[in-house]
């Protein structure tokens, strides 16, 4: 298949990349909430391409424009901030990432999720930013027009219809970054530029849960950096992926854990992706774990919360009820791991 | 939609052409300069059989819009290397010839895509870990081999590196 | 690598050397289908099927005719001829004529200028189906009454055998312990990396200016087929149409067929008028398939107690697809193939290939034996743990006694398979470690052997006949160069550096000298295609005799020359020379040129561009003419070149050429009963391995760390070849035993492509020892047997038989998921049951929701006729016996 006829731009800054998103959203409502896959024409953003490009393949984007961000420097780079925290450019690769020194240092649970990421010459070419922003994905969603026309379409995408919750009107496409659930436990905060400047968000605020708007971001926004902060720098951490393959594979099921560990627990975060349609971060389980000494029981109490979070369906391979259970054995084995 | 020209700096040489916005890097080389070492197999972006080096990186140049690589005004831009660019001066790099001879390639189909990760590998790290070889692989999709043959090509090529000389894996069977 | 040399005394072949297409593969510069184009090329696109089972009520292609940029709209009443691979299953057409029967058949063809108009056009198809009841289960499909898939085909059974040697029921009544098990292997597919791909092209006909002659460029291993079956559907001679296979990104089965877009590429051409090139994408080569269909293996084995095997049943469903394709072979090798490996004396079979609507299904690699072989194997272990007897020792206790006839009527005249056993349990320390292996944690490990066999090619070919399965031509000039005219079809499994080391050897020259033109029905003599692992068997004795037939004639020149009979000359090593009188040391063959040109040159010195001008040139082939020239008037010589040889019989004979054919001796064409044309073969190969694995019993994850893999191939004519087919096939086996599987809801495919149809990586890819056994068969080229297929239908028992050695789980369903893993476990631990149905649709019938989501995926699938079983939830249970 041949791509989709667009225009391409290609600013040299962040403002003028803005001014061309905001030049492009729909007058009516420039405010409202990127709702991807736009319906034909819009604007799509491309970084690493390896989303986007498969997916307009597919004809699910079929954008008038396509922006690429790759030329903008402010977007690039790994630097440390006055007052400790770490900041990382949108454009920064997963290869960056994980080879990346201070990151290994400080927030290892990142580099080890990011190195597990599709494979290492897709890394070189995705960005955190754009793992951060991946579209969710389902196998009745990621195929061709010809097949998604085999069954009438679905929810996400020129169809009325959920296939995995029929009779329902959400869409429960499965969130499927590695990088997202490892930067939740880091208590990640991203930076969004838009018309009226940056503003600031915990990364756990971005997603909505739902599997088609997947995002709180603007038509006329883009996502320009992550910042880890210096409270989380240093926590121990893992991330355990379930996949069929030990490479390419997208997670089917995804744990990141990160612990402040000295002999007791002092904090601690758990969160899950591959398996609902947004990564999240496993309530309770701070509380759960903070001021206790870790064990294996106390972990399997841990699991069980992150396997009571996880709401997996027929989006992917292998049956939920397994990638359930997976869950909650990745959950008692990253806590054992990061906190052994 | 109207074609736009643009250059490209390809196995070191630069290249105008006339392309259209969606253009692939990999329909540009196959199609525009005739480069057809760089294979399309998948189409999701999985199999690796299209890399080739950008600036000296391994990347899928189906997923990489041409318009994307092109020099600017001042003809700045990334170096393009294919695998049609790894042999050196008319001759097998080493590389190349070890997968002849420890029978890395069966169908080939595939080997244009390695040919370009296992030299970028071996440009940054003359004696990568088996672990590391492995790793690099594991970006690329074969149906043949079982990978098991490139294991012994790439060692016997780090080998003939070595040694400096250009034949590698002569009479070691 | 030393342990797998040959140890013949041979010059060219047992050495490991490079493919002589490996610089074209390893630079780039070799052309495969999709890298070609003709000035004036237009591009085809083709229109599938939405739906698993429908009528064409209307097909309107007016809206795509009139876009700007599209030449032609091709649809099925172009070229309404039906074909098939085989005679008995003509049952396609280019593109349908008037229903379609699986989800992706062919609907319309679209030629247009560039593929994006292309794909533009056939939005602007129009098509008006009208829905049948549509079959996904065959042992649903075979009870179908009414809107057969094909009107010829009661019950939607395609074929069904059943067969009886010796007595089963007695020897089931003289075993001490029985067996029976049903066991399931999934769909699953070649995902060669090359997406076929098809370039044709008219020339017009000087004498009437009308086109005439076809030229079909093709990634196919079946060149001759294509053109017979290019013959039938656009009724022009096959003397007409020339195919070509460029080079072929890999087969496995996949391309040793007609496949849909070749016939409609040459179709198309027709009707544009132009030069049409189709590649598929990787959905459509899901969609043409052909692979190896889901198998349910009803097996009984029956055993004395000294583990001697008194009787093997089996019952074997395979869900064929929509097409017959190679699925009456695929269904009578699953029962030739079943027993013949051991020394069995009563065997019951009884197969059904069964249409469904889904993609057909065909050859691929390993054809017919592979599932079988998993239930056999499996099933063989089962009785060895009731017996308390070791895998091993089984095995060796039930080997056949070569020579011998199987009780099916399979002649054996070499069988390694003893001293592939012993190879492989010494390899891999068996008797130290099998069922010893240290638990960590939850993490289990344990060893298992699995033993096949195959072809070395059919001994009748699928259309019946007398004639030679393989011709060779081979030419020499005066330039000493030996042109090999093959029909061998190098998909990548290195023919046509087989067909050269034989010739060379042969004829006694360096490999170099040797161009093979291969696959080129123009240029190259019938050969009937590259599957069944014929192509080194057959191609190399019809090479090996060409090469006699022109040795022959050098021989009788040279003996004249050298003052000898005949049967003294020696060719070897580039020189010709009388028996005991070479001048050549043991090792330096290659070196027969320089000695000659350090010997002869003028002036001394070695040929080289500052040597004296003959005729006004300096090029050392015409020196070399002047020096043979020099020669000939010398009379009698101890020793001539190769050259020089090949100038004399010229000079002599008049013209150097030479031409062998091969067809599998009357012996070897088997029994006399029905169905009995497949199984035999001139020779079979044979292959054990252990697989050494772990379990994760927390996770149902099974990691494979090592397979040692024997074969034996009789003469092992390239190791390094042979190697990396029986890698190849183990590896390939692997993927088949625990990752890949084709997953369906109502005929749609869920992961047609190669993110969601998961082939290993090189990540999980483990360590395969390869020990080569040469038993050196009476027949074979050289002794050479089959070495590309025979080795993966063992390794998914080899696993199977692990992963129970490790844990104690029977997995009888493959691949071996997690997921079926970890469910298996819970059953032996008798703790809650691993619910794998969340993702099956509920009207799918309860062995399916028993068995995981693969066959009846939940969603809402295509639209459905409104007497679909499926669609109704009426799908009643039956158990299959």
């Amino acid at each position: 298949m041949s791509l989709p006829e667009f225009k391409f731009v290609r600013p040299q800054s962040l403002s003028e990349a803005v001014a061309i998103l905001q030049q492009h959203s729909p007058a009516a409502d420039p405010l409202a909430p990127r709702r991807p896959p736009e319906e034909r024409g819009g604007i799509e953003i491309i970084a690493g391409g390896t989303d986007l490009i498969p997916s307009m393949r597919q004809r699910l984007f079929e954008p008038e424009f396509v922006l690429d961000i790759r030329a903008i420097r402010e977007l690039r780079g790994i630097r440390e901030v006055p007052g400790g925290d770490l900041e990382l450019g949108a454009l920064t690769t997963l290869t960056e990432i994980e080879r990346s020194a201070i990151i290994r240092q400080r927030y290892p649970v990142l580099a080890e999720a990011a190195r597990t990421v599709a494979s290492p010459v897709i890394r070189n070419m995705a960005t955190i930013g754009g793992n951060i922003c991946l579209d969710t994905r389902c196998v009745w969603y990621n195929q061709s027009l010809q097949w998604r026309k085999s069954c009438g379409f679905c929810i996400k995408k020129d169809g009325d219809l959920c296939h995995v919750a029929p009779g329902g009107q959400k869409c429960w496409a499965a969130f499927s970054a590695d990088t997202p659930p490892a930067l939740l436990c880091l208590e990640a905060e991203i930076e969004i530029a838009g018309p009226a400047g940056p503003r600031r968000l915990p990364l756990s605020e971005l997603y909505t849960g739902e599997g088609d708007a997947r995002m709180n971001l603007r038509r006329n926004e883009i996502l320009a950096r992550i910042i880890l902060p210096r409270r989380t720098a240093n926590w121990r951490g893992a991330y355990r992926k379930l996949r069929i393959r030990g490479s390419i594979d997208y997670p089917l099921a995804g744990v990141a854990v990160a612990i402040e560990n000295n002999g007791h627990i002092q904090q601690a975060n758990i969160a899950i992706t591959g398996v609902n349609p947004a990564p999240v971060l496993v309530k309770r389980a701070g509380g759960l774990l903070a001021g206790k000494a870790l064990s294996e029981s106390l972990a399997a109490e841990a699991a069980d919360l992150a396997a009571r979070t996880a709401k997996p369906l027929t989006t992917s391979a292998l049956t939920p009820e397994y990638r359930r259970e997976i869950v909650r054995v990745f959950t008692r084995r990253a806590l054992m791991e990061a906190g052994g | 939609m109207k074609k736009q020209l643009i250059s490209i700096r390809v196995n070191g040489r630069t290249h105008e052409i006339a392309i259209a916005p969606s253009q692939l890097l990999l329909e540009c080389l196959r199609q525009d300069l005739g480069l057809t070492g760089s294979k399309r197999a998948c189409e999701d972006s999985s199999c690796g059989a299209c890399t080739v080096l950008i600036g000296g990186t391994p990347m899928l140049s189906c997923a990489t819009l041409a318009m994307s690589v092109a020099l600017d005004d001042d003809g700045h831009g990334p170096e393009i290397t294919t695998v049609e660019g790894i042999a050196e001066h008319g001759s097998l790099a080493a590389i190349q010839k070890a997968y002849g001879d420890w029978g890395g390639a069966q169908c080939g189909f595939c080997t244009p895509g390695f040919m370009c990760t296992v030299s970028a590998l071996l440009d940054h790290n003359s004696d990568p870990s088996e672990a590391e070889v492995r790793d690099a692989l594991s970006s690329n999709l074969c149906r043949c081999t079982g990978y098991m043959q490139m294991y012994q090509a790439v060692r016997a090529a780090i080998e003939a590196e070595r040694k400096g000389r250009a034949a590698a894996g002569t009479g070691t069977h | 690598m030393a342990k797998n040399g040959s140890n013949g005394d041979f010059s060219v072949i047992g050495k490991p050397v490079a493919f002589v297409d490996a610089a074209g593969k390893t630079t780039g510069s070799g052309k495969y289908t999709d890298d070609l184009t003709m000035p004036g090329m237009l591009v085809g696109k083709i229109l599938h099927s939405p739906l698993p089972h429908a009528r064409i009520k209307r097909l309107d292609v007016s809206g795509a005719e009139q876009l700007e940029g599209v030449v032609a709209v091709v649809v099925g009443k172009d070229a309404p001829n039906k074909y098939g691979i085989l005679p008995v299953g003509h049952d396609e057409t280019a593109l349908a004529v008037d229903k379609v029967r699986y989800i992706g058949d062919n609907v319309a063809c679209v030629c247009a200028v560039d593929e994006s108009t292309a794909e533009r056009a056939l939005e602007l198809i129009d098509v008006e189906y009208e829905p049948l009841p549509a079959y996904f289960d065959p042992e649903e499909s075979m009870k179908a009454e009414r809107d057969l898939i094909h009107e010829q085909r009661p019950h939607n059974i395609e074929k069904d055998y059943h067969h009886v040697f010796g007595d089963p029921d007695a020897g089931f009544a003289a075993s001490d312990v029985i067996h029976e098990a049903r066991y399931i292997a999934n769909e699953v597919t070649h995902a060669a990396m090359e997406p076929h791909s098809t370039l044709a092209a008219f020339e017009i006909d000087p004498q009437s200016g009308e086109p005439g002659r076809l030229t079909v460029w093709s990634s196919t291993q079946v060149p001759y087929y294509l053109q017979h079956k290019l013959s039938l559907v656009l009724e022009m001679p096959m003397s007409q149409i020339r195919v070509i296979k460029p080079l072929v990104g890999g087969g496995f089965g996949g391309k040793s067929e007609v496949i849909p877009l070749e016939i409609i590429a040459a179709v198309a051409a027709r009707k544009a008028k132009a030069p049409v090139k189709i590649t598929y994408t990787r959905e459509e080569v899901f969609w043409a398939h052909r692979g190896r269909p889901r198998t349910i293996i009803d097996l009984k084995v029956g055993a004395k107690r000294d583990g001697s095997l008194q009787a093997v049943s089996a019952r074997v469903v395979q869900d064929g697809g929509a097409y017959c394709s190679y699925g009456v072979v695929t269904i009578l090798y699953s029962g030739a193939l079943l027993g013949a490996i051991y020394d069995i004396p009563n065997v019951r079979y009884d197969g059904y290939r069964v249409l469904t609507n889904k993609p057909a299904c065909g050859a691929m690699r390993g054809h017919g034996t592979v599932n079988v072989r998993f239930a056999f194997e499996s099933a063989f272990d089962e009785i060895a743990s009731k017996l308390a007897l070791d895998p091993a020792e089984i095995r060796r206790r039930n080997l056949l006694k070569p020579p011998a006839i199987t009780v099916n009527g399979l002649r054996v005249q070499s069988y390694g398979l003893p001293e592939c056993i012993d190879r492989v349990i010494e390899g891999s320390g068996w008797g130290a470690r099998k069922g010893k292996l240290q638990a960590q944690g939850s993490v289990r490990r344990g060893m298992g052997l699995g033993c096949s066999h195959y072809v070395s090619g059919a001994a009748n070919s699928i259309i019946r006949s007398d004639m030679p399965h393989s011709t060779v031509n081979i030419k020499i000039d005066r330039d000493g160069g030996v042109v090999v005219y093959t029909g061998a079809s190098d998909i990548g499994q290195g023919s046509d550096t087989m067909v050269a080391q034989v010739a060379a050897e042969v004829l006694g020259c360096t490999l170099r000298r040797v161009k093979v033109i291969a696959a080129d029905t123009d240029l190259t003599p019938i050969d009937i295609g590259s599957y069944s692992s014929r192509v080194t068997f057959m191609n190399g004795n019809a090479t090996l005799r060409a090469a006699e037939d022109v040795k022959k004639q050098i021989v009788s020149a040279a003996a004249r020359k050298l003052g000898c009979p005949p049967e003294d000359v020696v060719m070897r090593g580039d020189l010709v020379f009388r028996r005991g009188a070479s001048l050549v040391e043991p090792g330096r063959e290659q070196s027969a040129a320089e000695i000659l040109e350090a010997k002869d040159a003028p002036r001394g010195g070695p040929v080289s561009s500052n040597a004296p001008t003959v005729s006004g040139k300096v090029e050392g082939q015409i020196l070399r003419g002047s020096l043979q020239q020099k020669r000939k008037e010398e009379g009698r010589r101890d020793q001539l070149t190769f050259e020089e040889a090949v100038v004399a019989a010229i000079d002599f004979h008049g013209a150097l050429s030479g031409t062998g054919s091969y067809a599998p001796p009357q012996e070897a064409r088997g029994g006399a009963f029905k169905g009995s044309g497949v199984g035999p073969s001139p020779a079979y190969s044979y292959c054990a391995q252990v697989a050494e694995v772990s379990v994760d019993e927390d996770t149902g994850e099974v990691a494979v760390h090592k397979i040692w893999a024997a074969h034996d191939c009789g003469r092992a004519l390239n190791p390094v070849s042979v190697e990396g087919q029986v890698i190849g096939s183990v590896w390939m086996g692997l993927g088949q035993a625990l990752q890949e599987e084709m997953v369906w809801k109502d005929g749609l495919l869920i992961n047609p492509g190669m993110l969601g149809y998961c082939s290993p990586s090189a990540a999980e890819s483990p360590e395969i020892e390869c020990y080569i056994v040469e038993s050196v068969d009476p027949e074979g080229p050289f002794g050479a047997k089959e070495c590309s297929e025979g080795s993966l239908a063992a390794t998914i028992p080899a696993i199977s038989n692990a992963i129970y050695d490790a844990c104690g789980i029977r997995l009888r369903e493959s691949p071996f998921t997690p997921e079926r893993v970890l469910a298996a476990l819970r059953e032996r631990d008798q703790q809650k049951k691993l619910n794998l149905t969340e993702g099956v649709s509920p009207t799918a019938p309860e062995r399916f929701r028993e068995h995981g989501g693969a066959t009846w995926f939940a969603g809402k699938g295509p639209a459905r006729h409104e007497l679909d079983p499926a669609r109704t939830g009426r799908v009643s249970d039956v158990t299959g016996d």
